[in-house]
């Protein structure tokens, strides 16, 4: 315990309830960082907690716990055009500039695979198999660049090419442009196994309840509440803290038909809602200005939401990426919760 | 061209000398503020040229244009566009200087990136937002964390020796440990390096092992391997001083994202009852250690491809170095586990 850590407690103790129980277990723990601590400071100069003046009865705020529950991305994003080009062009760099590809250790000389290789080479001029067609020694090798149009940098060509390099032979062509064809034996290859979709049935359905959908995409899930607001599950803390308050929410909103992780003990965010003048007047408790919902985060690994028997009076449930959230949800409430959302 | 390449301490060097009047006149044509106006006049950006029509971009051949050159015997002068940079430095005052690392005309540039790896775009979006998540430490309003001064004692007594001298090394060890500075969302841990390193001792008799060893670090780890010496003749190891015994690969960027995400997809996934990486690795500094043996090894897609390219019996086993920008080892575990590596037993925290 050092110097600062002492000031620190003693205006916490002095405040009294201003600060909340997490906030002085923090100021009580003895941190690594702070063990070494040596030097002497006058903090109380620095130190501005505000008093606080007690009031009786005092106006306050309900205090609700909330879960922003998201899948994280499945897939790799789409490249940016520019990045796309850019890594094009490295990769034709390094096949000029790095050492030759050593064939003998990977495929045995004068063996089907070397003929194969050979003519392979022939048609595309340099090991790498999805740069397009380009040679990396020679006096053009300075020629690295595509030209306008070209598609040799675009990801869907690339994994054609693989797929092409791994399920043709290398005669193909040459039986197309019109050549003597082989009478030999065919060998039959198995058909190489082709990457999935990136756009699956959920996208081009337009289907909302789908955790198939917008795989690059973080998704979060949205329920309508009794007033018909799009919102994320929440409800009034029960004498709990916010975690078990968390697990409690997804239990009683979506079912145990998730598989869900809460992620840490803290907030992620936090959303105040006022009630208006009017409907303050009418009601019991003239001095519950409103409530808070804290936000605890949470992902979801299998499963979807049922909500035929949830307890929070839900009648409908979305999972959207952040800017659906924006067009959903109410102005004032997406102004509190956008900075929690991450943009992929 | 020279003037060009030289820094701009020595061209302004050359151009403060009084007693040359012809570049002293030129000054205020090289100065940049002077005459931006009457440059706008004379050069013309590329962004106001209108692009060309779409016929002559499919027309625009540059091969046959460069051929067409060669054969009417007009090449491009070699001055200028067939540069090759100078094979040794000499010196920030001569004429020829190398141009930077990343320029590819440079001797020591080095292509890529090639891709952007998916442990870097996951890490990105998801994991770095949940280590955070995980790790936040509340403070209150208005509190102001303690400075740490000096860490070291001082030496404090009557003797005069103690004037000036060093300060007292620390206490318990021969080195600070690092200081974790509270957790921000510029400070989360992330995945920097990775070092395989492959000991053969066997390597004294037949360098054979050697060359093995160094070909399988290179195919797994796409980098160039470099050769250690004994320092020591050490008998209990069998190790004699100044014979080669082992090999290593450092991996940063790219290389080390692919790595790592090879390692966790494909790698330990395979391995037949494999507990996990010990939970008393770490060096408390934020790097991780765990070894494979042999047999793991050939685990992996690079190896496996052409396994019979390597004598079975010469393949190594290897240790594998994950470094972290962590300062402790309870931070770089949480990053570790984050990204899919398992632990085991008794933590070393």
């Amino acid at each position: 315990m050092n110097a600062g850590h002492q000031t620190t407690r003693r205006l916490v103790s002095s405040v009294g309830q201003s600060v909340c129980r997490a906030c002085r277990h923090s100021l009580s723990r003895n941190s690594y960082a702070t063990a070494a601590a040596a030097v002497q400071t006058d903090d109380s100069a620095f130190q501005h907690v505000p008093p606080v003046a007690s009031t009786e009865p005092q106006a306050s705020y309900a205090v609700k716990g909330g879960v922003l529950l998201s899948r994280p991305p499945q897939i790799t994003r789409d490249l940016h055009p520019f990045e796309a080009a850019y890594f094009l062009y490295q990769r034709r760099l390094n096949e000029r500039l790095a050492l030759p590809f050593t064939r003998y250790f990977y495929i045995k000389k004068r063996s089907p695979a070397d003929l194969e290789w050979k003519r392979k080479l022939r048609q595309r001029l340099t090991p790498a198999r999805d740069i397009g067609r380009y040679k990396g020694y020679g006096d053009e090798a300075w020629n690295d660049e595509v030209l306008v149009g070209a598609n040799e940098s675009d990801f869907q060509w690339q994994v054609q090419r693989l797929v092409k390099d791994a399920e043709q032979n290398g005669l193909e062509d040459k039986s197309e442009e019109g050549g003597p064809v082989r009478a030999g034996k065919k060998v039959e290859r198995e058909p190489v196994e082709r990457p999935l979709s990136r756009v699956t049935e959920a996208d081009t359905k337009g289907d909302l309840k789908s955790l198939n959908r917008l795989l690059q995409r973080t998704l979060y899930l949205l329920v309508k509440d009794k007033e018909g607001h799009w919102v994320f599950p929440q409800d009034r803390l029960d004498q709990e803290n916010l975690h078990t308050a968390a697990e409690r929410i997804l239990k009683q909103s979506g079912g145990i038909n998730m598989n869900t992780w809460v992620v840490g003990n803290v907030p992620v965010g936090q959303h105040q809602h006022d009630f208006a003048p009017e409907s303050l007047k009418a009601s019991p408790n003239p001095h519950q200005l409103g409530y808070k919902t804290f936000f605890m985060k949470a992902r979801i690994m299998a499963g979807q939401p049922i909500l035929t028997e949830n307890k929070l009076g839900l009648t409908d449930f979305k999972w959207l990426a952040k800017e659906e959230v924006q067009k959903a949800v109410r102005k004032d409430y997406w102004q509190s919760v956008k900075n929690m959302l991450t943009e992929r | 061209m020279a003037l060009r390449e030289l820094p701009l301490r020595t061209a302004s060097a050359v151009l403060r000398e009084t007693t040359r009047p012809a570049v002293n006149a030129a000054r205020p044509a090289l100065a940049r503020s002077a005459s931006s106006a009457a440059l706008h006049d004379v050069e013309e950006s590329s962004f106001t040229v209108s692009p060309p029509a779409d016929g002559a971009a499919k027309e625009f051949d540059p091969v046959s244009r460069s051929r067409a050159r060669r054969l009417r015997n007009k090449d491009l002068p070699p001055s200028r566009y067939q540069f090759r940079p100078p094979k040794y430095y000499r010196g920030p005052l001569h004429p020829h200087q190398p141009p930077p690392e990343s320029d590819p005309a440079s001797r020591v540039f080095q292509p890529g990136p090639f891709s952007l790896p998916r442990l870097e775009q996951t890490y990105q979006s998801t994991i770095a937002a949940d280590i955070l998540t995980l790790t936040y430490q509340h403070y209150p309003p208005g509190y102001r964390a303690p400075k740490i001064g000096q860490r070291l004692r001082e030496w404090t007594g009557d003797s005069p020796y103690y004037k000036n001298r060093p300060l007292r090394p620390p206490r318990g060890s021969d080195r600070l440990r690092l200081l974790t500075e509270p957790r921000t969302f510029r400070n989360i841990p992330a995945i920097t390096k990775v070092t395989v390193h492959a000991m053969v001792p066997e390597a004294q008799n037949d360098s054979a092992n050697l060359h093995v060893a160094g070909m399988i670090l290179q195919a797994i780890s796409n980098v160039r391997a470099t050769t250690h010496k004994a320092r020591h003749n050490v008998v209990q190891w069998d190790l004699r001083e100044g014979k080669y015994v082992s090999a290593t690969t450092h991996m940063e960027h790219e290389d080390a994202q692919h790595f790592v995400a090879k390692l966790i997809d494909v790698v330990l996934p395979r391995i037949k009852e494999w507990k996990g990486v010990p939970g008393s690795s770490g060096d408390g500094s934020g790097n991780m250690t765990f070894g494979l043996t042999p047999d793991q090894m050939a685990l992996f897609p690079e190896i496996e491809v052409n396994y019979d390219a390597y004598p079975p019996k010469m393949i190594p086993g290897c240790h594998i170095t994950i470094g972290t920008d962590a300062t402790n080892n309870k931070d770089a575990r949480l990053l570790l586990q984050a990204v899919g590596i398992p632990f085991y037993g008794k933590l070393n925290d």
